[in-house]
């Protein structure tokens, strides 16, 4: 049983992407467009759910799938027509079926009731459209004897998979015994329409697998258009084999079969042995377990719904099928899955030693440089390799850990569907980028802030759709939530084409509460970052969505806390747009070493673009301002270090330091004065926060080689403190700029 | 490419396939099919001559069997080779073959 508690986990585990399947599938169903692939996938997100329950005995589960599935049938076949008030029943269908799985992974029956009103929602749009009746849920003992499975009016594509197939086993077993030392194989061959254009050729295959033992072959009309719609080069046909052979054939002959045409066709591949009664036969099966005996140990355990009890009925079945290329879900993962699931523990102590690793190897490296020049040639050379290798095996693993942002994206659709109604606003949402990758930590922790901005966007940033048309702008508004690499980090735009920041009424409301003195004068960037103030809202009514004031401060502090930042910038009356910008991984970085004074500092590899040592007549002073220095001919802010940290002893005249130049995620650069620069090298990253507290200008800390803690600098951040402070150096300006020709930072 | 033959017998309509019944046949045999079902309410496919079948004119074929059952229309494959045989006990069609064929 302990093995059939691990298929269930799997089980559950699969349910969760399905699920997560369907409501994508669902929230992009439009009346009037819709799209055929999209429908099968839902319909066989639930189906799969459905079966694997049904192994389980999850009786309510399968009830509901069930209901479910039958509704998606109708819209498969264009019986029950696609409307919003449909697809919001579906939806809470989805989320229902959610929640069955839920009770079923707790072992608890689902309270009474549970369904009811879901099911009833569901049997209204089958009976409002023109879609076949409601049949009794599977697991109930009322189930209809299997029908002639493929009669003319079936059109039933998992059911030809799931049901029929279950339906067309037991019914054989109970008729025709499969013989001792024989294996029956039920194998569904549906190719999808345009395989012949490929030159392949089902009779071919259908002869192929006739050679492999005692095969009848069930040809599949139904699908057959009349004589005037027929096009001549698309196929119409499918099949199921039945096919009795020797032990010695195995599913891998069987899908040999099928090599060349994998991504073209459905196939589904059943094994029955003999009976149990056979002395030589495999034992009797009471769980999916020992369904590996009967086929390939790949083959997923997992008999749909079982039809009424037959005698023979329960003789071991085992399913397999090839991966199709649009996701077939968890049906199909088990035969030719290229994945494994790792425990999460597993994979951070891995990351914890490599990080642990990279430490030891710079620690042996500092040692190595004080060794006597010319000798231990090959020490040396060893370490560099091994230097190597830890940067490959950093990658590697935090590669494992790197997930697509796909994962949040999409469920954001849903949200921008609710807060649409709530608000009474046209809303369309446009995603890029959802395969970019980064930490799981930080895709996890990403959920809630997007929500909030997105929600914030919707209900401040975008106007009404009347409001929209006076304004010469569409009805409906777009949000664009974007995820693209950058200068070694993630970055996450939200973009509205709404009616931007109100800044004369965000700085108003900063002045009431007491945020900004009165009279002060605040830049647009100062102003639209007011929003990020705790306690800040401009909503003049607090609305379910947003307006409470206690949402981008939060924002804020989540992506701050995960080593990121936030800006943002508007346009008034062309909308606004909020940048994340986060770290990769939170583990292990590339960074240079840097002394100011006594202290070590590590600066992101990502952010540097160069360092030098300015000339004297490359310096300048802004009035008022900061020092700037002329490099590769744009003019760069000074950042000195030793100012901002209050370090003593560093090295203060530019001209006899080094400037480091560093550029920000939106592409501003500055420079920063430190005395040397001491090399590269990798450093594990140890959170200031969880062992001290946040400061600004540092992202984290981190332990050097030679035992020593140094505060990794948050370029940005730096930016900042550089802002609120006169970081000129003691020197007389040698020219005076007006402040506009500077660069913006 | 070989064609298909046509005639017209006394209100029948004789369609004498070639022997390549391949993927880029399955298009004339439709439209001769559709043609001669226009023409007439007998249609024969002569099927003698077939040494090479394509699963496409197979269901070509099939369509017109239904086409027929539908209509109220007389059809039938003549004298099926032993290509044409085998390809359609290949594809799990041999009942229907044996239903629509005269000798």
């Amino acid at each position: 049983m302990e093995d059939l508690s691990r298929f269930k986990q799997t089980y559950f585990d699969e349910s969760a992407e399905l699920l997560e399947v369907a409501e994508s599938g669902l929230l992009r169903l439009t009346p009037g467009e819709v799209d055929s692939d999209e429908v099968n996938a839902i319909f066989r997100a639930v189906h799969s759910i459905k079966g694997g329950g049904g192994a389980f005995g999850f009786t309510e589960l399968v009830a509901f799938a069930h209901e479910f599935e039958t509704v998606m049938d109708g819209v498969r076949n264009n019986t029950v027509p696609v409307t919003t008030e449909l697809v919001d029943t579906l939806i809470r269908a989805n989320d229902l079926l959610g929640q069955m799985l839920a009770y079923a992974r707790e072992g608890d029956p689902a309270p009474a009731g549970t369904t009811d009103g879901t099911v009833a929602a569901l049997r209204r749009h089958l009976s409002g459209g023109d879609a076949p009746q409601v049949q009794a849920p599977a697991a109930a003992p009322a189930a209809p004897a299997p029908a002639p499975v493929y009669a003319d009016d079936e059109d039933d594509e998992a059911g030809l998979f799931g049901d029929a197939m279950a339906a067309i086993a037991a019914a054989r077993a109970a008729e025709d015994p499969v013989p001792p030392g024989k294996l029956r194989w039920t194998i569904v061959f549906r190719p999808r329409s345009d395989l012949l254009m490929s030159g392949n050729e089902p009779a071919f295959m259908l002869r192929a697998l006739r050679r492999l033992g005692d095969a009848t072959v069930e040809c599949h009309t139904d699908a057959l258009p009349n004589l005037q719609n027929l096009e001549a080069e698309l196929l119409h046909l499918s099949w199921t084999v039945t096919l009795i052979a020797d032990a010695d054939v195995d599913l891998d002959k069987i899908n040999d079969v099928f090599e060349f045409v994998a991504d073209d066709c459905d196939i589904r591949i059943t094994a029955e042995a003999p009976p149990p009664a056979a002395p030589e036969a495999p034992p009797p099966v009471t769980d999916p377990v020992p369904v590996a005996t009967a086929a390939p140990p790949a083959v997923v355990a997992a008999v749909p719904e079982a039809p009424p009890k037959t005698p023979g009925a329960d003789a071991p079945k085992a399913e397999a099928a090839r991966p199709r290329p649009n996701g077939g879900g968890a049906e199909h993962a088990g035969l030719t899955s290229h994945t494994i699931r790792v425990d999460l523990d597993k994979i951070d102590r891995l990351v914890n030693m490599v990080g642990e690793m990279v430490i030891t190897q710079a620690m042996i490296a500092e040692h190595v440089r004080e060794l006597p020049p010319g000798e231990f040639q090959e020490l040396l050379e060893g370490l560099e390799q091994l230097a190597q290798h830890t940067r490959e095996l950093r990658e590697s693993v935090m590669s494992i850990r790197a997930q697509p942002v796909s994962s949040v994206f999409s469920r954001m659709p849903r949200l921008v569907r609710e807060c649409a109604a709530t608000t009474g606003k046209e809303v369309q949402l446009v995603t890029s980028g959802e395969t970019t990758e980064v930490d799981k930590t930080v895709v996890e922790n990403l959920v809630d802030p997007l929500t909030h901005m997105i929600r914030n966007s919707i209900d401040h940033g975008l106007e009404g759709p009347e409001e929209r048309e006076r304004v010469g702008k569409p009805r409906a508004g777009t949000v664009h939530l974007s995820a693209q690499h950058r200068s070694g980090r993630i970055v996450i735009e939200i973009t509205d084409d709404g009616r931007g920041i109100n800044r004369p009424k965000v700085l108003s409301k900063a002045i009431e509460k007491g945020l900004v003195q009165p009279g002060a004068t605040l830049s647009d960037e100062e102003i639209d970052n007011l929003i990020f103030l705790p306690g800040f809202s401009t909503a003049d009514q607090v609305s379910n969505l947003s307006g409470r004031g206690v949402g981008m401060d939060v924002v804020r502090r989540n992506i701050t806390s995960l080593g990121g930042r936030i800006g943002v910038y508007s346009t008034p009356g062309e909308g606004s747009r909020f940048v994340l910008s986060l770290p990769l991984t939170l583990a292990v970085l590339d960074g240079m070493v840097i002394s100011v004074g006594e202290e070590r500092f590590v600066l992101p590899l990502t952010n540097i673009v160069e360092s030098l040592r300015p000339k004297a007549a490359d310096l300048h002073g802004l009035v008022g301002k900061c020092d700037v220095m002329m490099a590769r001919g744009e003019y760069v802010r000074l950042v000195y270090l030793h100012q901002l940290f209050g370090i003593p002893g560093a090295v203060a005249d530019p001209t006899r330091a080094l400037v480091v130049l560093v550029e920000t995620e939106d592409g501003s650069r500055l420079g920063l004065v430190v005395d040397e620069v001491l090399g590269q090298q990798q450093v594990v990253i140890k959170s200031l926060e969880a062992n001290f507290r946040r400061l600004d200008g540092v992202a984290a800390a981190t332990i050097l080689g030679d035992g020593r803690v140094a505060l990794i600098l948050d370029v940005a951040g730096l930016r900042e403190m550089s802002r609120h402070m006169d970081s000129r150096a003691p020197r007389p300006p040698v020219a005076a700029l007006p402040a506009p020709a500077l660069e913006p930072v | 490419m070989t064609l298909i033959k046509w005639s017209d017998e006394g209100g029948t309509v004789r369609l004498g396939l070639p022997s390549d019944l391949d993927l880029a046949m399955a298009q004339p045999l439709l439209d001769s099919l559709r043609a001669g079902f226009a023409a007439s309410q007998t249609v024969i496919a002569e099927a003698a001559a077939v040494e090479r079948v394509s699963t496409a004119c197979v269901q070509a074929l099939l369509v017109a069997s239904r086409h027929a059952a539908e209509q109220n229309r007389t059809f039938a494959i003549a004298q099926p080779s032993e290509v044409l045989a085998e390809a359609c006990e290949d594809l799990g069609l041999d009942g229907w073959l044996k239903q629509w064929s005269q000798a």
